[in-house]
Order: C-alpha cells, then structure tokens, then sequence
C-alpha cells in the first residue's frame, strides 16, 4: 500500500536575479516497507526534494500525496500530518538541548496531545529497543554522535508515522557510528516494516536499499544495483 | 496537574516544558543571556517599589500626625472668639446623641510670643482643662515629662524649646501683645512666667515648634479673658475619621448658624491629595525605569529565538504550532521575568527599609512638614506595582515573539 508519492513535482529558487531550477517533473512513490534512498551530487536538490515530501517546504509544480491525501506545506492540517504520519531524521541530531533523551524522543507524542507519562512510556520502551535503555536520562551533549543519531531515530519513529525520511542521517558521524545507525535502519526496515527514504552521499549504504534513486538534473533516476553496480544513470 | 489559564488552556506541549522549567530551574532559567534582563528588572523594579514604599509611609505618617495632633472637628462661635463656660455645656449635652464622637474637649488657642531674654519666638497658646481630671487627647506626644499641667507650668513644643535653649524644669516668658491698651511706648503685652514640665514631640512640625501648652486659668489670664473657650476639639472613633465632613455637617445643622464646625479634611484634606498625587506622580515616572528594563527584556527573547533557531525549526517541524513554540519561551522568559519582579520587590522593600533606619539624612521638617523617613510596605501598592511591572514585561515578551511566525522551517534548518 502507498504512503507516501510526490508526482511531477517541479521547484525553482530566485537568488539575486538568478533562477536555479532544483527539481522537474520529479516523481516519487513510497509503499509501506520499502527502504528508498537518494543519492546526487552536492546541490543536486536531494534535500530539497526530501523536504517537500516532508511537508516542510512548498513545491511550484505537481502532487504529493500521503496515505492517498493530496497534501502540501501550507495548508493547515500539515503539522499534524507531519506529526503523525512522517518521521524526521536530520543530518545534525536537532535534539532539544535542555531535554533528556527520553524526553525529546516523547516531544513528538506530547505535541500530538499525549500525556507525558504515556509519552515517556513508548519512549523508555523505544530507547530500549535501539539499545540506549541507559542512555534515556543524559542531556545530549551527554551522548556519542551515534547515540544522539539513535535518540533522533527514536524520535522519528515514536508516532509510528507511515513514513520516515532522513536526509543524510549519517553524514555527520564516523564510519563506526555510521554502522550503527545504518544497522538500527535496516533492522527497523525489516522487522517492523517501517518505510524509510534516505537521502545519502553514501553509494555503499545506498545499495542496501531495496529501491535507490540518483537525482540529477531535478530528476529522479532508479538505479538497478545488478546490473549496474557502480551506481551508473539508467532512466 | 491542570494549568488553565483564563484566556486560554495550556497545550500538553506548553504544560511539559512548563513543568520541565520549574523542575529544573538551574538548566532552565539561570542561564547568561537572562543576567541584564533580571538585573533590569529586579532594580527598576527595586527603586519603584522603594520609592512607593516611602513615599506611602510619608503620606501615611503625615496622616497619623495630622489626624493624631488636631481636633478631627472643631467647634467655634461665629459671631465671637470665645464661647462661655455655660454655652459650652449647652452644646457638649448635645453633642452626647452623636455616637461617633470619642470625646469633646473645651480648649483655648491663640498666638503669642515666647521668649528666652533676647530669643523671642512667635507660639501657639493651647490650654486644656487639666484639674477635671478628664484627659488630654494629645497625651500621647508629651514625650518627656509631666502628663498633667498645673498652673504656672506648662508643656513646650520640642523644637521651640530647643530654639529658646530651654529644657524640663526651666521657665519661659510668654508674651500676648494686646490690642485693646496701646499707650505712648507702643502695644501693651500682657506677660506670663511658665515653668517647663514637659516636652511636646508629635513629628508635625509646626506643631512641635510653636506649642505651648498650659491650663485654662493661665491662658484666661495672659489673655485677659473671662473663663471661656476658644474652641471645642471633637476626636471621633477612627472609623468615623474619614467621614468626619458628614458628621460635620450634622453637627452644624443641628447645632444652627450660631456655631461653625471645621473638619480636619477642610484643613489637611488638600495636603493628603497633592501628597497622594506626587506618590502616584512618582509611581508613574519610575514605571518607565521598568519599561527601560524591558529593553532588556526584548534583547533576552531575541537572543533567546536566535539560539533556539534549531529547536524551533525541529518543534515546528514535529508539528508543533508557532503559538505553542511562541508560548514555550513566553513560559521561559516570563518565569524568569515572574522572578524577577518579586526579587524586585523584596529588594524594594529592603531598600526602603535601610532607608528608613539610615540615620545621615533626615526630612526638613519646614519643608515636609514631618521629619522622619518612614516606609509603608502596603499590598495594595504592590500589587499595584507587580500587576504594572508584569504587564510591561509581558508586552516586551510578545513583541520579539512575533517573528516566530515569520520564521520558516527551512530558512532555520538551511542556515544552520
């Protein structure tokens, strides 16, 4: 089943009188359990095209749909959306300095409305899950980048939203680290069934995934990893 | 725990970091970029409510000595200087259907001289009845001395005995310049020797130096006057003191067109209004201290959004609502601002206390009337002051807030 598409999605920048064409006609469909990521060159708007599909950012030109929903940034129900249905992993962990790791990972279910110790409660139990049951009262300055990378996953996932997107989730770590979270990834992946899109310079951890994209030129590009290895552009 | 303001509710999202700022308050709001807006506050706040305080002592001191050392009503015959021992007892057996009235005492007043060889000063004459055995109403204020007044003695005003370099046990001259014998020389003053038995020391300040007081028979005959009175001095139950003017009014219906009542408000009501007015004169122009503070204020909330950028990109995009993010740090900084104005007022009240027991500066008495310092730390006013002071900070909260709105997700995340 679809949850997540964003079709013909097209989107321009203006900077000081000059136009930068990001995405054309990018098209995108997330089924439940797939594991999608997204490689390109630096600039290339992989980001961008993440965000989009986020709901964080607006697009000129197409569709994105979530759970079948025609859906974009600006309308009023998209918070929630974002809330509920989608699950955010950044290049830098985002984790609110003055909370514990047991409370950023509650933030998402305490905006949603949820008590604090309902909130606390899935959040000790996902920690637990991603291996950071002893970590779940240290302040993130507190915790290895891995570890913080893993709080930052938990968060994402505490909703249980349709969808997680992570734009360079691992980007910012060491290979060691890097691992981890990639391991923590596919394991999610293929015990819970949770759908990811991953945005990643990383054509080695790309291939892990079950469908890998290449954007250039705003489009979006399947790379077929059998017979094409190296990563090389197929249409 | 339920937290409803009356505007509107808290959010589950606001509550936790509500609660979350006031469980841990060291990593919450004792933070560096609160140490100008606390210190603006906490002093602006400080010196208002310092110089609310003192100036509601002084309003309320000059009330207790104004109220505590004059008649609260005063009696007096229109058509003459004097009423007869006899229409006194008339008008004092009427006066006996007015409960309000605590007690009526027949006096005599008028202004004489006093005189130590060359030192001469111009008095006020008082005379009570001591030998009746009825008491003085300003007994109180006798600080040194004989609380009764025999004849040929008398009880001096303490800066009119520090003028003529007199004390207890010492006499003075006391000379009234009568206009009925002029001769060849000029005015023929009729004079008296009194013997100082006791110090008068109300904190008003005309009064402490110009009162002379002495029996009835002794005034009678430095003034050459049949037994009379002046002046009857009504004192009322302190809960009729303020509607004293009414009862006034009362009395003189009752009493016809032959008698005029003065109430105390006639005399002192205008002083307490313009001292009142300068309190609230006051108030209001140390109220822009806390809005020069709130600059403060409006730097902290900005610094605060320019930090934060990360955590509101991240709140946003988790789906919190800009007015949840907005009231998150409204919490912050208005908790820290709560504290701050009560720290304000303690200091307040602690400097306006050190002030008053500070002993290098005293009030000129001629100038205000009483000479001493004295601070009223009254709830009324602070209130008055953390209600103001609250609202003023409250304003230079949301103003920065509003830019939360403008903030999109992606500018603060891209700019990283």
């Amino acid at each position: 089943m679809q949850c997540l598409a964003g079709y013909s999605l097209s989107k321009r920048y203006i900077d000081s009188d000059q136009q930068i064409q990001v995405l054309t006609d990018a098209t995108l469909e997330v089924n439940e359990s797939d594991l999608i990521c997204i490689t390109g060159q630096s600039g290339c708007g992989k980001s961008t095209l993440l965000h989009i599909l986020g709901l964080l950012d607006s697009y000129d030109f197409g569709r994105v749909l979530v759970r079948g929903k025609e859906i974009s940034s600006s309308m009023a129900d998209a918070p929630k959306i974002r809330n509920s249905e989608i699950g955010f992993v950044f290049q830098f962990h985002y984790l609110v300095e003055d909370l514990t790791a047991k409370e950023n990972v509650a933030l998402p279910m305490i905006i949603a409305g949820q008590s604090s110790s309902i909130a606390y409660r899935h959040a000790i139990d996902l920690l637990s899950k991603l291996g950071l049951s002893d970590r779940q009262n240290r302040y993130p300055n507190q915790l290895s980048g891995g570890e913080q990378q893993r709080v930052s996953l938990a968060r994402a996932l505490i909703n249980s939203p349709a969808i997680v997107l992570a734009d360079e989730p691992t980007g910012n770590l060491d290979p060691k680290h890097s691992a981890e979270v990639w391991d923590m990834i596919l394991k999610l992946n293929r015990e819970r069934g949770q759908a990811f899109v991953i945005v990643t310079h990383d054509h080695k951890s790309a291939k892990l995934a079950s469908l890998t994209y290449n954007l250039a030129d705003g489009k979006l590009n399947l790379i077929d990893h059998d017979t094409n290895p190296s990563g090389v552009i197929s249409s | 725990m339920r937290l409803i303001s009356s505007k509107w509710k808290f959010s589950k999202l606001e509550q936790f970091f509500l609660l979350r700022y006031i469980n841990a308050p060291k990593r919450n709001l004792m933070r560096f970029s609160f140490v100008f807006m606390v210190s603006g506050i906490v002093l602006s706040v400080g010196i208002l409510s310092a110089g609310l305080n003192l100036f509601e002592g002084y309003e309320k001191s000059l009330k207790d000595v104004l109220l505590g050392s004059f008649p609260h009503i005063s009696l007096q015959d229109a058509n003459s200087e004097y009423f007869s021992k006899e229409r006194a007892d008339q008008i004092i057996q009427k006066l006996n259907k007015y409960p309000q009235i605590a007690s009526v005492t027949p006096s005599i007043s008028y202004a004489v001289m006093a005189s130590n060889g060359d030192r001469v000063r111009g008095a006020s004459l008082n005379a009570y009845d001591f030998s009746s055995g009825s008491s003085f109403p300003y007994s109180q204020y006798i600080t040194q001395g004989s609380h009764r007044v025999n004849n040929g003695e008398a009880v001096i005003g303490k800066y009119l005995a520090k003028e003529l370099g007199k004390g207890i046990g010492d006499s003075i001259n006391v000379f009234y310049p009568r206009f009925d014998r002029i001769s060849a020389m000029g005015l023929f003053s009729s004079e008296r020797n009194f013997r100082i038995v006791g110090i008068y020391s109300s904190g008003y300040y005309e009064n402490d130096r110009s009162h002379i007081i002495c029996s009835l028979s002794d005034a009678e005959a430095l003034l050459n006057i049949n037994p009379s009175f002046s002046r009857l001095e009504l004192r009322l139950d302190s809960e009729y003191i303020e509607s004293a003017s009414v009862l006034a009014n009362a009395i003189q219906s009752d009493l016809g067109i032959d008698i005029v009542a003065y109430p105390w408000s006639i005399f002192s009501a205008g002083l307490l209004k313009l001292v009142a007015m300068e309190k609230w004169l006051i108030f209001i122009i140390f109220s822009f201290l806390v809005l020069i503070a709130g600059i403060n204020v409006i730097s902290a909330v900005t610094t605060i959004i320019l930090d934060k950028k990360n955590e509101i990109a991240v709140l946003k995009t988790l789906g919190a609502k800009p007015k949840e993010v907005k009231g998150l740090i409204a919490l912050q900084v208005g908790l820290v601002g709560f504290f701050a104005i009560i720290a304000g007022q303690v200091f307040g009240a602690g400097l306006s206390i050190l002030v008053e027991k500070q002993g290098f500066y005293r009030l000129k008495g001629d100038v205000y009337f009483i000479d001493t310092l004295t601070a009223t730390i009254s709830p009324l006013n602070q209130f008055v002051i953390f209600a103001v002071a609250a609202v003023l900070v409250a304003v230079c909260i949301a103003y920065p807030l509003k830019q939360i709105d403008k903030m999109q997700i992606m500018d603060l995340l891209r700019n990283r």
